[in-house]
C-alpha cells in the first residue's frame, strides 16, 4: 500500500531470531495500520485463554499511514497485546518520535514474541533497514526510565529512540507502562509489564532513512497548509491546549460537576482548591517549555521545573488522579509523583485509581495503614514506590484496584470497568462518555469515544450531556473514529480543529486513489469489532457491560451535575442495537458478513 | 452561576438575533465585560436557546482554560475590551451587512435612523476572516471609533454600553445596510442623498 512498507519484523526472544514478513495490500486497505493493522495481527495469532503475562502473548507495536508525513501530529503509534490487568484485547498509543524512526527503518509492525532464556534481560536494537539486534541488558536491569535512557543513548548515539521500562514494569506490576523517551508512555492495562515478563528493557530505533513518495506533493502541501491554518485558528489547539496543556481541562471539567475526588465520592473541588492545581496554575508555577511531538504544532507537552525537581508533566489526567483524587490539592506533591511515576515506568492514571481505593477502604477500616489516609501527599511517592518495587502493602496495589479491593471483598470501592480504573470525568455528569466506559474494548477508557468533547467542549455541536436517546449512535461513530485515527496513526487532538474529512482526504492523496469518510467508518467498525470478538471469546459479554455501582445507584450531592446516576441499562439497550450486537453483547452473524469479519476459534 | 437577571439579557439578545436571522443555527457570539472577567456565549451553544450553562466566564486580561469552552471569537472580544470601551459585544453574521461588505469599502447610511447613529459603518478587510486571529488585531483598532465594524464577508462586531446598547447597534447596523442594499436594487438615484451633506466623508 502506497505510504507503507507492508513489512512487519518478527522478533521471537526464546529463539533469538528475527525475521521478515510481508503483509498483503488487502489487511491494509482492510485495517490501515497501527491499532487496525496490530489487532488484526493479534487476533490471527493468538489462542484463546493466554495468560497475558506468559511468552504466548506478543506484543505488537505498529504505524500506519500516516506516520512520518506531513499530515499534522502524525507522530503517534500503536501497541497490541493482551492486558494483564483487563484480561481483554488491549491498544494503547504513545506519541515523540519512535514511531516515524522505526518506519523509516522499513517496517510497519514490530511482532515481539516469546521470552528471553535463563533469566537473561536484553534490549532490541533495530539500526536502519538492515540490522536488528538483541542486546544484553543486565547492567540496565533495575534502572529507572531516565537512567536507563542515558545509558542506552551512550551506547547506541544520541539519536537513538527508547522505549523502555522501569522497575514497575520489570516487577511485572499490572499498572505498568512502557515509557517512550521517558516521560511519554504506552500507559493503562500494565504493558509494562508484558515487556518486563519477556525479559525485554528496552526497544531502540535508530539510522532509518526510508523514505515514502507522495504521488501528488503539491495536493499534500495544500491540504495540509489548510489544516494548519484551521488548527491556529481554532482556541482550543491554538491557546487552550498550548497555553495550559491537557490540564486546561481542570477548571473546566470542575465546573460541570464531573471533577471525580476522593474516589469519586465527591465531584466538585471549591474555588481555591481548583484554582491551586489548575492548569494556569501549573504555567505560573513550574512551565519551562512546552513540547510537542513529530510534526506538532499545538505543543500539549509540558516541561516543568518545580524548584526541587524537573520533569515532564503533569498532564490532565495525571495531575487528577495523583491529586484531587487522593484528596491532595499541592501541586508540587502532585508534579513530584507524577515524575516518580515516568521514573519507575507506572501508569499514572491506574497508580492514582488504584491508591485512591485504598484510601477509602482505609476511611472504611478496612485497612489500617495511615499512609493510605485521603489528603496525605507526603506518603504519596512512598506508595508509589512501593508499588513499583512490589514491596509490602505495594504488592497488593501492584494488581490494581479491582484485585486488590477483591481482596479485602471490596470490589464496590474500585472504581473500575473490566479491570481497567476510569479517567478523570465522573460518568455520572456525561451519559455518552458513561457509557463509553461501560462498553470500551479495553475497560474504563476515556478515549476510545471521548463524548465529553461533545458533551461539555461543544466539538463538533453541544449536545445536551444528560439527554439519551442518540447518544449510543453518536458513540458508535465516535468509536469508530477513534478506531481509524488510532490505526492512521493520528493524535486525536486534531479533532478539534478538523472534521473527519480531512482524514479521508489526507488518506486518499497518500493512497492515490479516493477513500470517503463512509468508508473509513466502516473500517473503525471492522476493527472495533474485531477487539470485540477478542473478547467474546475470552469470556467477556453483558455482565462485564457496566459501571461501579456508585455511578448507578447513588447520587452526586453537589456541583453541576448534582442529583444524576447514570441510566445505563436504557443507553447499553440502543447500543446493542445500533452496534448489530445481541441481547448479550455479541456480534450478530450478518454483521460480521457486512463486515468481512470472522468469529475467531 | 450567572445570575438569573444578567442571563436574561443574555436570552433576550440571543433570542433576538436569531429571530431576526442574523445567524446560523450555532453562529454568532454575544458577551459582558463583569467584575475583571468577560461572560461569553459557550462554543457550539445556540442563541436562540440559551440556557445558564451556555455563558461562560473567562478572564479579561489573559486566555484562560475558558478558553476550552467559550466562544471561537473569544480573543476578538477580549481585545475590543482592553482597547475600547465597550461593555458589551455583539458579533453577527447578519447578511445585509456581509452583502455590502463583499462590494463596498464602507456602508454609508442612507436612512433617517442609520444617519443619526452611525452616518456610516466601517468595512475593513483580513487575511483570514473566518479565524479570530486577524479580527483579534484589526477589529478594536475600528471599534475605537464607531459603534459598528464589518469585517468583510464574515459579519459585523457592535459594541455597547450594556447588551442591549450592543444589540440595538448591530440591529440599526443591518437595517441601514438593508436599506441601502435595496435602494441599490431599484437602480434609481436618491431623491436626495444625505451621505453628500454635513460631512459625511469626514466621519
Amino acid at each position: 500500500m502506497e505510504g507503507m512498507n507492508n513489512q512487519i519484523l518478527e522478533v521471537n526472544l526464546t529463539t533469538e531470531k528475527t525475521s521478515v514478513s510481508l503483509i498483503d495490500d488487502e489487511v491494509l486497505n482492510n485495517y490501515l495500520g497501527g491499532r487496525g493493522l496490530g489487532v488484526k495481527l493479534f487476533t490471527e495469532n493468538v489462542p484463546k485463554g493466554v495468560d497475558p503475562l506468559s511468552e504466548k502473548n506478543p506484543l505488537i507495536f505498529s504505524i500506519g499511514p500516516f506516520t512520518s508525513s506531513i499530515v499534522p501530529t502524525s507522530g503517534r503509534f500503536s501497541l497490541v497485546t493482551k492486558s494483564p490487568l483487563t484480561n481483554t484485547i488491549f491498544h494503547s498509543n504513545s506519541g515523540g518520535f519512535w514511531g516515524v524512526y522505526f518506519k523509516r527503518c522499513g517496517y510497519d509492525g514490530l511482532y515481539i514474541s516469546g521470552k528471553l532464556k535463563d533469566d537473561n534481560k536484553g534490549y532490541i536494537v533495530i539500526d536502519g533497514t538492515k540490522i536488528v539486534e538483541i542486546k544484553d541488558a543486565d547492567h540496565l536491569w533495575g534502572l529507572k526510565t531516565v537512567k536507563t535512557i542515558e545509558k542506552i543513548k551512550e551506547l547506541e548515539g544520541k539519536n537513538a529512540q527508547v522505549l523502555c521500562i522501569g522497575p514497575a514494569g520489570e516487577n511485572q506490576v499490572r499498572i505498568s507502562s512502557i515509557m517512550n523517551q521517558a516521560h511519554r508512555a504506552f500507559g493503562r492495562g500494565g504493558v509494562g509489564a508484558v515487556m518486563g515478563s519477556k525479559n525485554l528493557k528496552a526497544i531502540v530505533v535508530k539510522n532509518g532513512t526510508q523514505k515514502f513518495p507522495i504521488k501528488d506533493k503539491e495536493h499534500m502541501k495544500r491540504l495540509s497548509v489548510v489544516a494548519i491554518d484551521k488548527i491556529k485558528v481554532t482556541p482550543i489547539t491554538s491557546q487552550g491546549l498550548a497555553l495550559f496543556g491537557t490540564a486546561a481541562l481542570v477548571k473546566i471539567i470542575n465546573l460541570f460537576g464531573m471533577f471525580p475526588i476522593r474516589n469519586f465520592q465527591s465531584t466538585y473541588a471549591t474555588p481555591d482548591q481548583i484554582d491551586s492545581i489548575s492548569g494556569e496554575k501549573l504555567r505560573e508555577r513550574f512551565l519551562e517549555d512546552s513540547e510537542g511531538c513529530y510534526n506538532c504544532i499545538i505543543k500539549c507537552g509540558r516541561l516543568t521545573n518545580t524548584g526541587e525537581m524537573r520533569g515532564k508533566g503533569p498532564e490532565y489526567e495525571s495531575l487528577w488522579s495523583l491529586g484531587p483524587l487522593l484528596g491532595i490539592f499541592d501541586l508540587k506533591e502532585i508534579t513530584h509523583a507524577n515524575y516518580l511515576c515516568n521514573e519507575y515506568g507506572l501508569d499514572t492514571m491506574s497508580t492514582g485509581a488504584t491508591i485512591a481505593c485504598a484510601m477509602e477502604l482505609q476511611q472504611n477500616g478496612l485497612i489500617k495503614d495511615r499512609s493510605l489516609a485521603f489528603g496525605n501527599g507526603k506518603s504519596l511517592c512512598d506508595n508509589i514506590e512501593k508499588i513499583a518495587l512490589r514491596r509490602g502493602i505495594g504488592n497488593e496495589l501492584a494488581e490494581g484496584s479491582l484485585r486488590f479491593a477483591k481482596k479485602y471483598s471490596a470490589e464496590r470501592y474500585a472504581m473500575q470497568v473490566k479491570g481497567m480504573e476510569l479517567a478523570a470525568y465522573d460518568p455520572r455528569g456525561a451519559f455518552g462518555h458513561a457509557l463509553n466506559y461501560a462498553v470500551s474494548s479495553r475497560g474504563a477508557c476515556h478515549l476510545t469515544g471521548f463524548l465529553v468533547a461533545s458533551e461539555v467542549l461543544g466539538v463538533p455541536k453541544l449536545i445536551d450531556r444528560f439527554s439519551i436517546k442518540g447518544k449510543s449512535d453518536l458513540l458508535f461513530l465516535k468509536q469508530n473514529q477513534s478506531a481509524v485515527e488510532d490505526s492512521l496513526v493520528v493524535c486525536k487532538f486534531v479533532g478539534y480543529a478538523l472534521g473527519f474529512e480531512f482524514q479521508a482526504r489526507f488518506l486518499s492523496v497518500i493512497l492515490g486513489k479516493e477513500i470517503n469518510v463512509t468508508d473509513l467508518i466502516t473500517i473503525g467498525e471492522r476493527i472495533y469489532n474485531l477487539e470485540r470478538l477478542f473478547n467474546v471469546r475470552e469470556g467477556f459479554s453483558k455482565k462485564d457491560d457496566t459501571l461501579p455501582s456508585r455511578f448507578l445507584e447513588t447520587l452526586l450531592e453537589e456541583g453541576s451535575s448534582k442529583g444524576r446516576v447514570v441510566p445505563l441499562n436504557h443507553l447499553l439497550q440502543d447500543f446493542y442495537k445500533v452496534r448489530e450486537w445481541n441481547e448479550i453483547g455479541i456480534p450478530k452473524d450478518s454483521l460480521l458478513k457486512r463486515l468481512s469479519i470472522e468469529r475467531l476459534k | 452561576m450567572i445570575d438569573p437577571a444578567t442571563f436574561k439579557q443574555f436570552q433576550i439578545t440571543g433570542k433576538v438575533l436569531t429571530d431576526h436571522k442574523y445567524n446560523t443555527s450555532h453562529s454568532g457570539n454575544i458577551s459582558m465585560r463583569a467584575g475583571g472577567k468577560i461572560l461569553i456565549k459557550r462554543r457550539g451553544a445556540m442563541l436562540g436557546y440559551l440556557e445558564p450553562e451556555d455563558i461562560i466566564e473567562t478572564d479579561l486580561y489573559n486566555t484562560d482554560s475558558g478558553i476550552m469552552l467559550s466562544s471561537t471569537e473569544t480573543d476578538v472580544h477580549r481585545q475590543i475590551y482592553l482597547n475600547t470601551d465597550a461593555m458589551a459585544i455583539i458579533h453577527a453574521h447578519n447578511p445585509f451587512c456581509v452583502i455590502l461588505s463583499l462590494i463596498e469599502d464602507e456602508i454609508t447610511c442612507l436612512d433617517a435612523e442609520g444617519i443619526y447613529m452611525y452616518r456610516k459603518i466601517p468595512i475593513i478587510e483580513v487575511d483570514n476572516p473566518a479565524g479570530p486571529i486577524d479580527a483579534a488585531r484589526e477589529v478594536p483598532k475600528v471599534l475605537k471609533n464607531y459603534p459598528v465594524v464589518v469585517v468583510r464577508g464574515h459579519g459585523a462586531f457592535a459594541k455597547g454600553n450594556t447588551l442591549f446598547d450592543a444589540l440595538q447597534n448591530i440591529t440599526g447596523a443591518e437595517q441601514s445596510a438593508m436599506i441601502r442594499y435595496h435602494i441599490m436594487l431599484t437602480g434609481k438615484p436618491l431623491k436626495r442623498d444625505y451621505s453628500k451633506e454635513k460631512f459625511f466623508s469626514e466621519w
